[in-house]
């Protein structure tokens, strides 16, 4: 256990410190107005080293310089979101978008507020103002919605049942791409951890049975975006599953200054489009130490 | 005799054992061998089919081929099972051919054949599911309907980590293991232990995508009967 929490520390830190020491290259090149060019782009990365960040913070089990790293990306994200306002300003413009609520709720759960934004995410809540979304997604909102404290009638369950996942299909069936929506699937249900216990008992076993295995295979073909992701799901367990081989094997694959690559394919030297291509990675690997770290110190007392 | 025309024989050969286990014939391991260019060759390849050439009698209750249990003797005379395995691939095929003389004295009513050696020797541990698996697969022609055996314990005894291994194959589309440990899976079903998913779904999976080799349908013809679909 020990030797997991080393490591998970160590690629936390390398990981955040990437991301802290490039966070520019993740900011808007223009002035963004709520009709974003490319919402899949520098917004959505913005909203992932919120996420990250804001996890680190929840979790407190970083050091003194990862904990100042996660408050500087926060402040420099929601910066970058004009302190809010233009996340506001989409959600008035197109009322069906949840992205401005699941963007807000990271920067919520650290204590940056936007009065008129919560006014307006009550209002589209209220009148089911809601896009419709793949089952996965739908639990993405509906958590934000629990951690903002927007209160809904939303059953979870039933939406996890819904879910990939939540049917615990024959284990073979999966691929690469829906092995993303059992990660968010655990992600969003667990908020990220935080309700370990709140899984049911059937789907637990599904996923300790398995995991062993879809780690194996995705790891061998060195998919370490996903396997970052299966990680973080043994860390969302109610017995945290964190084995010492795979995280050696994903340790291995993070460069020294802390990049870590999200698969085998050659890296860019554009220091733009690097970060972008991975950035999504190092925050997978910053919020699996963070959270494999949290769960083995908490389930050691 | 070279390794491959062997290996080529083994494969015309399990094709017969399947033509038998489809159709009405026999195996006819007389007519086999008189079909080969290199007799010795023959025998070589009667020894990697190993127990699978009695398939159609443990499986379907054939009468029993004089012949076939002769040619079987032979093979085993000239490639005498390996006394003291050290290798792996060694440990394999002492295991291997201990099911071949075994189910060959429950057939003659000679005296049993004595084991090889403690399971774990060739199968490693069960906790390192991926590496147990790959021998458990080459260890397939062990688990024919009624086996028994330390081999058949050991695995039976550990259908989670068997699960994993045949997983693994499948989403790594190697069929020719999936195959094998699919027959395992079926075995294991058959031996009442509760497996962690449809041992029946993942027959239908693998059959739909094993391809036409006469090694891998061989195995899934007795999965398909362990599993009660056939």
């Amino acid at each position: 256990m020990t030797t997991v929490v080393h490591i998970a520390h160590d690629v936390t830190a390398g990981a955040l410190g990437w991301l802290h020491a490039h966070r520019e290259l993740g900011a808007f090149e223009d002035d963004a107005t709520a009709d974003l060019n490319d919402p899949n782009g520098v917004y959505k990365s913005l909203c992932e080293l919120a996420l990250v960040s804001s996890l680190v913070l929840r979790e407190g089990v970083a050091g003194t310089a990862e904990q100042a790293a996660a408050r500087e990306l926060l402040d420099f994200s929601w910066g970058q979101l004009r302190d809010g306002d233009l996340l506001y300003e989409r959600q008035l413009r197109h009322a069906l978008l949840t992205d401005p609520l699941e963007t807000y709720v990271h920067h919520a759960r650290s204590g940056y507020h936007h009065e008129s934004l919560e006014e307006a995410l009550r209002e589209g809540s209220a009148a089911d103002s809601l896009t419709e979304v793949l089952p996965n997604r739908r639990l993405a909102v509906a958590n934000a919605h629990r951690v903002v404290g927007i209160h809904r009638d939303d059953d979870l369950m039933a939406m996890l049942r819904q879910t990939w996942l939540g049917r615990t299909p024959q284990p073979w069936a999966l691929d690469w791409y829906t092995a993303y929506h059992l990660t968010h699937a655990v992600f969003h249900f667990t908020d990220w951890g935080a309700l370990p216990d709140a899984l049911p008992a059937d789907v637990v076993e599904y996923l300790e049975n398995w995991l062993p295995v879809w780690v194996d295979v995705w790891a061998e073909a060195g998919q370490w975006d996903l396997l970052g992701e299966f990680l973080i799901v043994g860390a969302c367990l109610p017995e945290p599953r964190c084995e010492v081989a795979e995280w050696e094997l994903f340790a291995k694959a993070q460069h020294p200054d802390g990049f870590v690559p999200r698969d085998t394919d050659p890296v860019v030297d554009d220091p733009r489009k690097r970060f972008h291509d991975h950035q999504h990675t190092a925050v997978v690997a910053a919020v699996a130490g963070t959270l494999a770290m949290s769960r083995l110190l908490g389930s050691r007392t | 005799m070279d390794a491959s025309s062997c290996a080529r024989d083994a494969a015309d050969l399990a094709g017969r054992v399947l033509g038998a286990l489809r159709g009405g014939g026999g195996v006819d391991l007389a007519a086999f061998l008189e079909s080969r260019a290199d007799p010795t060759a023959g025998l070589g390849a009667v020894r990697l089919v190993g127990a699978d050439v009695f398939l159609p009698h443990v499986v379907l209750n054939r009468p029993l081929d004089a012949q076939d249990v002769e040619v079987v003797t032979a093979s085993l005379a000239v490639f005498p099972p390996v006394a003291e395995p050290a290798a792996p691939e060694q440990r394999v095929m002492a295991w291997h051919d201990w099911s071949t003389a075994r189910l060959l004295a429950r057939v003659t009513g000679d005296a049993a054949v004595a084991t090889p050696e403690d399971p774990a020797g060739v199968l490693g541990p069960a906790r390192e599911w991926a590496r147990w698996s790959v021998a458990v697969a080459q260890l397939s022609s062990l688990a024919h309907p009624g086996a028994t055996g330390p081999v058949v314990d050991a695995v039976v005894a550990q259908p989670l980590a068997l699960c994993r291994g045949v997983l693994r194959t499948v989403l790594r589309r190697d069929f020719a293991t999936a195959s094998r440990l699919t027959r395992w899976v079926a075995f294991v079903h058959a031996a009442g232990a509760p497996l962690p998913f449809s041992p029946v779904m993942l027959v239908e999976h693998v059959a739909l995508r094993v391809g036409p080799e006469p090694r891998r349908l061989l195995d899934l013809v007795v999965a398909r009967h362990l599993v009660g679909e056939p």
